[in-house]
């Protein structure tokens, strides 16, 4: 698997701290790529890293197999870092033209069928100067994908949208890896969009990586059946070290094997049980476990 | 790259038609217009002062080559130069004012995105000072027209070159003065700054150029030519129409001018080059 963004000790420091401290991140080729973070995690910097916009203090990092600044290696990879601004005396159609001429395609970027696919084509010759955080939204993503990027890097990419451009945005990145074949690196306070989207994630504490791996493999450990019962006291004291109480109910950290067994002694021993199901992990429980939150969600799953 | 950037750098400004006009179209127009009601009025208090003492002025023709050579020679005023450090201005700093260079810097080399953006304000000098000689043509034409007198055209070689020269020099010293203005949009980010610093900077040199014998100096000293390009660039045009000029330079105080010159044009050049190649951007 190769990789398209690929990271070494990289480190920002301003001055005592470490916006980046030693991270080594690879980022392989083909589907979504999420990177999470509380603020100041060091997602921001790493993109402004890969983008050539600050210098690391260390380290070094590659994108499309190009040192940083190989502008050759960087038009490959379109962009979108926090809601784009623009120049306020062009249209959107503008903007993407004087865009394509920077990036030297005015003959292979595809401008009305991007303006069309982010939807702005009823707003294409109107003044950016009026555009909602949303539309120019929109108008960024298409900025960034008007070129055929091999890789597109979008932070934020739905902030400001309303719910159906959320939807529209989430089906578009998803469609750019699964049918365009385009690597998309995206970092996002969203956890449940990141958990619907990306195929693989990054969580980055305090500029480091502190968890990485694929969302399906790392959501499915860690269930526990959650139970809820009269008494409490008794069933945790059967279940001594492996429960703990939630609320009004248990959780018993047992393995799914052996969750009809505990059900079944419960019964005999006079226990009532309103409901017993399976919790799972999701991304938000990782996420705020990582980042060391005492915050630990679940996601439900019914027996 | 750097044909991309000037593309890119053009393509924006010829959107921004109101910054396009000021930069390159109010100064010759003012001239022009001006010029035109000039003779209007000289004309008709000429004509009431011809009726009252019965005189007849004769109708020699309008040289327009001459119309060149005074366009050439004054294309270069402080007014023009104003207004073309508008657009310098806007291209150089608009990139922080507005907060782009996140969209652009991944797309082309920092050393081609600067020359791309001096590169089109040459074009904008270029535009703004071939305008003026137009509007020279436009005043000359105009008194032609206005006193009924002939239009001739007359130019001969080492007056071309002068002209060529003067043009040149016009050029020179407008980019001269916008280059400032790259050097201040680098270092403040702020576009407010590119105007205000080189205006304020250039009015203090002419100020200082007036009051020379305060400090002892004398046009030809280097201090002054060094400190100066307004002085370097009149000294250079002394050296041009040499001949015609009441105070001809020598030869070294045109090459001092020359260094002096070269020098305000090629330090702030260097300087925003060298302060951007390490700049932090995404603090726009």
């Amino acid at each position: 698997m190769t990789a398209v963004i690929e990271t070494r000790d990289l480190t920002k420091a301003y001055g005592a701290v470490r916006a980046l401290d030693g991270l080594s991140l690879s980022i392989p080729r083909g589907g979504v790529y999420g990177i999470l973070g509380p603020n100041g995690a060091g997602k921001s910097t790493l993109f402004r890293i890969l983008l050539g916009l600050i210098r690391p203090s260390d380290g070094s990092a590659t994108v499309m197999g190009g040192a940083i600044g190989d502008v050759a290696a960087m038009r490959r990879m379109g962009s979108m870092i926090e809601t784009p601004r623009f120049p306020p005396f062009l249209t959107a159609r503008q903007v993407l033209e004087w865009l394509a001429r920077e990036h030297g395609a005015t003959g292979s970027a595809d401008i009305p069928y991007w303006i069309e696919r982010v939807g702005l084509a009823e707003a294409a010759d109107r003044r950016v100067k009026g555009f909602s955080v949303g539309m120019l939204q929109r108008l960024g993503v298409a900025a960034a994908l008007m070129c055929r990027p091999e890789l597109v890097i979008l932070d934020e990419p739905t902030s400001g949208m309303d719910p159906p451009g959320i939807q529209e945005m989430r089906a578009l990145i998803r469609g750019l890896a699964d049918q365009d074949g385009v690597t998309v690196a995206l970092a996002s306070h969203q956890l449940l969009e990141v958990q619907r989207v990306c195929d693989r994630v990054a969580i980055l504490n305090r500029g480091k990586l502190v968890r990485e791996g694929v969302v399906s493999e790392l959501t499915t450990g860690g269930e526990r059946l959650r139970l809820s019962v009269t008494p409490m006291d008794r069933v945790l004291e059967v279940l001594g070290s492996r429960g703990t109480q939630d609320g009004t109910a248990v959780l018993a950290d047992i393995p799914r094997a052996e969750g009809p067994t505990l059900i079944r002694a419960l019964v005999e021993a006079g226990i009532e049980i309103d409901e017993a199901r399976w919790v799972g992990t999701d991304l938000e429980s990782i996420f705020f476990t990582e980042t060391g939150n005492v915050r630990t969600p679940e996601r439900d799953h019914a027996v | 790259m750097l044909f991309d950037a000037i593309r890119a750098e053009g393509y924006r400004l010829t959107k921004n038609r109101l910054q396009l006009f000021w930069s390159v179209l109010l100064t010759p127009l003012l001239f022009a217009v001006g010029g035109i009601a000039f003779h209007i009025f000289t004309k008709s208090k000429g004509d009431e002062m011809a009726a009252k003492v019965g005189l007849t002025v004769a109708a020699a023709p309008v040289n327009m080559a001459e119309a060149l050579a005074f366009g050439a020679n004054y294309a270069a005023n402080g007014v023009l130069m104003i207004c073309v450090l508008i657009a310098a201005a806007g291209i150089y700093a608009g990139d922080y004012h507005w907060e782009t260079w996140r969209l652009i810097s991944a797309r082309n080399d920092r050393m081609s995105l600067i020359l791309g953006k001096v590169g089109v304000v040459k074009l904008t000098a270029l535009a703004a000072t071939t305008a003026f000689l137009i509007a020279s043509l436009v005043f000359y034409a105009a008194q032609a027209l206005v006193y009924h007198r002939p239009m001739t055209f007359s130019l001969d070689g080492a007056h071309a070159g002068q002209f060529g020269l003067l043009w040149l020099l016009a050029w020179v010293r407008v980019i001269q003065f916008t280059l400032i203005a790259l050097l201040t949009a680098v270092m403040t980010r702020s576009m407010m700054a590119a105007l205000f610093v080189p205006w304020a900077l250039g009015f203090v040199q002419s100020i200082l150029g007036q009051a020379m014998g305060m400090f002892g100096w004398e046009p030809h000293m280097w201090a002054p030519l060094l400190l100066l390009p307004g002085l370097d660039y009149d000294t250079l045009k002394m050296a041009i129409v040499q001949g015609t000029a009441p105070a001809v330079p020598t030869a070294e105080s045109t090459m001092r001018a020359l260094v002096g010159l070269g020098l305000w044009t090629a330090v702030p050049l260097a300087g925003a080059l060298a302060w951007f190649r390490r700049q932090d951007l995404s603090k726009e």
